[in-house]
């Protein structure tokens, strides 16, 4: 059960870091700041940009 | 303990040499697919365990005491530790790409066994191989770029090629996958309402994201995610309307221009509006269907219809023109080796590895799992029956235009087809016809929509679960195309900026918009010329697209070549020599036979030729279209050429430099960054 519970949690974890949400939880902490509506924009503005200038593999 | 370890690793080796002799010898009725699946789940094993940890060992000397860029330059952006397994799926999520799922549905026309011997073979020996020695070059040079290595370690000539490679490769990639879609829509009302419905459905996650729910990717994508299913409900209701089916009945010209339309808006629209969500929601959607396909190949464990060989390894098969050597292998890219793989494995990457000793299974082990997936679609191809797949993949201007003369033709091939068993195939999963349909994307869709409704639900299931694939691959092919075109006009943007400063502003409306167009320009011209191709377009851009990606490959693995000499003399160059060698007699072999190949079907100046001793004959019915052939035919043949001639460059450059090393005349130093004892607790991992 434990094992299936480890899994789990890693593929949530997977899920997260794909979805960004991971990177934004490190941007608050880095940062000391709360989650907002504003901060969210800011932080996903940054990031796209970041990501869609580097290529895309086929 | 340890004799229970050799036993096992000797047992896992001799199932590997076993399924891999089995179906290479075997030639009975059908073989199982169980076999591929067996035969590369051993070979990867052994490779991952043997190969991969002597490289990590013996020649990385990867040390996990050594602190990573991750560590040293943390700043919670690009720079974060992170575990290995989330790290595992992020590489595997950004290299898993369109590539791998068409190319061996395409390399099928040889039959089975040419196709998955490369796919296995190349990945253990040359694609993981590249992916990891780049991986841990970057690692150990501060997360660089491949560009930025290759001008470091071989010089300037190298790193102005591998730019404007990159550049060149992103327009060549953008039409062939382009094409895919175009010819897997059009006359399908279904099909073609299913994926525009995809665009407002973005457009909502987008809104969502940005105003409704800020931060919640996850639930918006779970969201958009049911949309996106009781839209291919939608499809089958909108396809049976007399009102609404002629609407979405699409000429592959129309599609074109929507593709094109499709792509200047998403490169210039703001990115969150988009192309972000719906690039969040074809990545689950990728991972969703890949382990899909992978359960239900164990589970329903198909029969192989194609045989090992078909008789079109003499280089006349009608998908693409050539003979196994070299185009099997330019076909098959990213389930082998792909170029484009050493693009992410010095991106993002290198900059979230947290241990050194962590680059053997995310850069080695994902490219692994990648080459599964290439397996998996050739499974999906070769479940079809042989009659069926050509009659799907040939070109009208090979088989004939009308269904009767299409089976004729296929049947007298030796793989017999009727035009009943194509139109109940067609009407079984909702379409008007199943004929010419090349590209690769609706043969795949078959297969996994005959391994999904074997799971259950038989006939009764199998339309939607062709059209769920067909939405899978266009999402998924759709998200290259307007990332792709968004990468390009940076890129673009970027060099103009040396030119004009306000040309090189991304914010500068004009400049945007201009980038923009010349991009899509750029690949939307390609993708007109493969809807005019009478050969049905794949044929011409397909191995332009292998050409140029193999050509990457070279690139990196001549970075990696220089790098290894540096570190160790000539001893271990053969682990990056044996592959570029093959890759370079592949990519040279391919690229002349495609200029200057004396057959109109395989040579772009023959064809040229021909066309012209045609319209100077009078024979043509349409003469411009015939200049249009003509001039589009010596166009390929040019940019052909030009890979040939980057190849060449870079290949004796870094030979200069490799001979320089070897007889003592040139700076052998490594630019590596210096060691660094970690810090990092096991904990924060």
């Amino acid at each position: 059960m434990t094992a299936v519970r480890r899994f789990g949690a890693l593929l949530m974890a997977i899920l997260r870091e794909l979805a960004d949400e991971n990177a934004y939880q490190r941007h608050l902490t880095l940062h000391g700041r709360e989650h907002s509506a504003a901060e969210w924009r800011k932080f996903s503005e940054e990031r796209l940009r970041a990501r869609y200038m580097r290529a895309r593999c086929c | 303990m340890k004799l229970l370890g050799h036993l096992f690793w000797a047992a896992v080796a001799a199932l590997a040499a076993f399924c891999l002799g089995g179906i290479a010898i075997y030639r009975g009725e059908h073989i199982n697919s169980i076999w591929l699946v067996l035969a590369a789940a051993c070979t990867y094993a052994v490779g991952f365990r043997f190969y991969a940890k002597f490289i990590a060992a013996r020649v990385m000397a990867l040390n996990n005491k050594r602190a990573t860029p991750a560590e040293r330059l943390r700043n919670g952006h690009d720079f974060e530790p992170t575990n290995k397994w989330i790290l595992f799926g992020h590489h595997f999520a950004a290299i898993a790409g369109p590539g791998p799922l068409v190319g061996p549905v395409l390399a099928a026309q040889f039959g089975y066994l040419p196709g998955t011997l490369w796919i296995i073979i190349g990945a253990v020996l040359g694609g993981a191989v590249q992916d990891f020695f780049i991986l841990f070059a970057s690692i150990r040079r501060d997360g660089k770029s491949l560009g930025q290595m290759a001008r470091e370690e071989i010089g300037s000539v190298g790193g102005a090629i591998a730019l404007v490679t990159v550049l060149m490769i992103m327009i060549i990639l953008l039409a062939p996958v382009a094409l895919v879609v175009v010819n897997a829509l059009k006359s399908s009302p279904w099909a073609t309402f299913t994926i525009a419905a995809t665009m407002p459905i973005a457009v909502f996650m987008g809104l969502y994201l940005r105003y409704w729910r800020p931060g919640k990717v996850l639930e918006c994508s779970a969201l958009g995610f049911l949309l996106v299913m009781a839209d291919i409900f939608a499809g089958r209701w909108v396809a049976a309307s007399s009102t609404l089916a002629p609407i979405f009945t699409l000429s592959a010209m129309a599609l074109a221009i929507a593709i094109i339309i499709y792509g200047f808006l998403a490169s210039a629209l703001p990115v969150w509006l988009l192309l972000a969500p719906r690039d969040y929601l074809s990545t689950f959607v990728k991972l969703g269907v890949i382990l899909m396909l992978a359960a239900g190949i164990l589970f329903v464990r198909p029969e192989l219809q194609l045989p090992a060989f078909t008789r079109f390894i003499d280089g006349t098969g009608p998908i693409f023109a050539g003979k196994i050597f070299p185009f099997c292998f330019i076909t098959i890219a990213c389930g082998a080796i792909s170029g484009f793989h050493s693009l992410i494995s010095s991106g993002t990457t290198p900059k979230m590895i947290a241990r050194e000793g962590h680059a053997w299974p995310v850069g080695y082990g994902s490219m692994l799992l990648e080459s599964f997936v290439a397996i998996m679609a050739m499974i999906a191809a070769c479940v079809m029956q042989p009659g069926v797949y050509f009659a799907v993949n040939s070109p009208a201007g090979v088989v004939g235009a009308t269904p009767a003369a299409a089976v004729a033709t296929i049947s007298s091939w030796g793989f017999p087809v009727g035009v009943a068993q194509m139109q109940e195939l067609a009407r079984n999963v909702g379409e008007q016809t199943l004929f010419n349909r090349t590209g690769g994307a609706p043969s795949l869709a078959l297969g996994m929509a005959h391994i999904f409704s074997r799971t259950g639900g038989g006939q009764a299931v199998i339309g939607f679960w062709y059209h769920f694939a067909i939405m899978f691959e266009a999402l998924f092919i759709l998200t290259i195309i307007d990332a792709g075109t968004r990468v390009g006009r940076f890129m673009l943007q970027d060099l103009l900026g040396h030119v004009s400063a306000p040309l090189g502003r991304t914010s500068w409306m004009p400049g945007v918009i201009g980038a923009s167009a010349a991009i899509v320009a750029g690949w939307g011209y390609f993708l007109v010329q493969g809807v005019r191709d009478p050969l049905g377009g794949i044929n011409s851009l397909w191995p332009l697209f292998g050409i140029s990606n193999q050509l990457l490959a070279a690139i990196a693995l001549c970075v990696a070549t220089t790098i290894l000499l540096k570190m160790h003399g000539a001893k271990y160059m053969w682990i990056t020599c044996l592959p570029l060698a093959w890759l370079v007699t592949v990519t040279f072999s391919a690229a002349w036979q495609k200029i200057f190949s004396p057959l109109p079907a395989l040579g772009f100046l023959a064809q040229a030729a021909k066309l012209e001793a045609a319209l100077a004959a009078g024979s043509v019915a349409d003469a411009s279209t015939t200049k249009a052939l003509i001039f589009n035919a010596r166009l390929d043949a040019f940019v052909c050429g030009i890979f040939l001639l980057l190849v060449a460059a870079i290949l004796l450059d870094s030979i200069r430099v490799w001979v320089g090393i070897l007889r003592g005349k040139r700076d052998a130093r490594v630019c590596e960054a210096p060691f660094v004892l970690t810090e990092l607790r096991a904990e924060e991992l």
